[in-house]
């Protein structure tokens, strides 16, 4: 199969095609930042523990509020890529 | 009493499978899984009042559910039979009011405002934590009806009346409203308007006049913003997980082999502990967090 049949299959296809990959870059690239935000919080945590041990429990609060937010950016690209897909 | 509790629950746990079997017996229609189906609303009991539709569906069903059982939760727990030495009973409202206090409330609300606000935010954290709670525990409360011993019975499910978005976005609007009529309230109209503004800003001549309102634009729709990231955080996280639950289940019947059923039942065990354990708190938590400093950051804004 070469090039040229892959367009065309994809072309002929090319509505679904369009919402498909809508959908997932709206998810992959949402996971992307959000895996890297993710991991600054939790490396920030551990390092703030290991630092002054005594503050974890005032930390602990901050902590899981930044992660909702931080993690929430997933779920807006899942959205954009829904409503791309429903809607379009 | 603890070992009986356990082999209820367990038992319970196993009656999906039993219906999936009877079902398979059965063989009555080839369908196509489509995990959205379970976000289909139908009127169970239609009521309509002109324009609006006050029809009861499965979410007005699980919401009021929710709302009863976290008003016997709450009773139970704090109302009912308080003594002095506090039992464990009584401990764990105790501990319950206590990181409603310490951790939603005086997060984010001036000392001032709390005996007014905390009310709210504390309903706030456990009628949503109840709801999603609610939202994970299979309850015969589905459209899908199911066969067992010549009697038809409606299928267990499990679907959270947090995901869906009008839930989410009337909870959320709850404060919006809320955090304006407390902002007014406190600050006088123009007090609270103005300090939208950040501070430190270049008087308004004319030579400013259109990037500061650009400026002041912006500060408005991210006001509007504040309302779409509240409910929508909620909403899709709960929408995310039941999806991700119900596609690795259903995993078996799209690829129509058993031999993935380990594989399947696995994830979707992983899935379902993940958001038990830790998506349905937090969820709670930072709705009545981020309540709490909308509400309080309104009544005491910071310049």
């Amino acid at each position: 199969m070469n090039l040229a049949a892959i367009v065309f299959a994809a072309a002929a296809d090319g509505a679904d095609a369009g919402k498909a990959i809508a959908l997932a870059l709206g998810i992959g690239l949402g996971a992307l930042g959000a895996g890297v935000g993710i991991g600054n919080i939790f490396g920030s945590m551990i390092q703030a523990v290991a630092r002054q041990p005594e503050l974890r429990g005032e930390l602990t609060g901050i902590q899981w509020l930044g992660f909702a937010l931080t993690e929430a950016v997933v779920f807006y690209g899942l959205i954009g890529g829904l409503l791309a897909f429903v809607l379009v | 009493m603890k070992r009986v509790f356990a082999t209820a629950t367990t038992l319970y746990l196993l009656l999906p499978q039993l219906a999936l079997a009877s079902t398979v017996e059965g063989g009555t229609e080839e369908e196509k899984f489509d995990p959205s189906r379970e976000w289909l609303l139908h009127d169970w009991v239609p009521i309509h009042l002109g324009p609006i539709d006050l029809s009861i569906t499965k979410a007005v069903a699980y919401l009021m559910l929710g709302s009863l059982l976290t008003i016997l939760i709450c009773w139970f727990l704090m109302r009912w039979r308080l003594k002095t030495d506090p039992d464990r009973r009584q401990t764990v409202g105790e501990w319950i009011y206590e990181v409603a206090q310490t951790q939603i409330a005086e997060q984010g609300l001036p000392t001032k405002a709390i005996g007014r606000w905390f009310p709210y935010v504390a309903s706030l954290a456990l009628f949503i934590w109840v709801v999603n709670m609610v939202g994970f525990i299979p309850l015969p409360l589905s459209d899908e009806k199911v066969t067992i011993l010549g009697v038809e019975l409606p299928a267990l499910g499990i679907y959270a009346a947090t995901s869906t978005l009008s839930v989410t976005l009337t909870l959320a609007l709850l404060t919006f409203v809320f955090t304006h009529v407390e902002g007014v309230r406190n600050n006088g109209f123009h007090g609270y308007f103005a300090s939208w503004m950040p501070a430190g800003m270049p008087k308004l001549t004319l030579k400013w006049a259109i990037p500061l309102t650009l400026l002041y634009l912006l500060e408005v729709l991210g006001q509007f913003m504040r309302l779409v990231s509240l409910s929508v955080r909620l909403y899709a996280n709960m929408l995310a997980g039941h999806m991700l639950i119900l596609t690795f289940i259903g995993l078996m019947f799209v690829l129509e082999s058993l031999y993935l059923a380990p594989f399947s039942v696995f994830f979707g065990t992983l899935f379902y502990a993940f958001e038990v354990l830790i998506v349905v708190s937090i969820q709670a938590y930072i709705f009545a967090a981020l309540s709490a400093i909308y509400i309080g950051s309104a009544i005491e804004p910071e310049h």
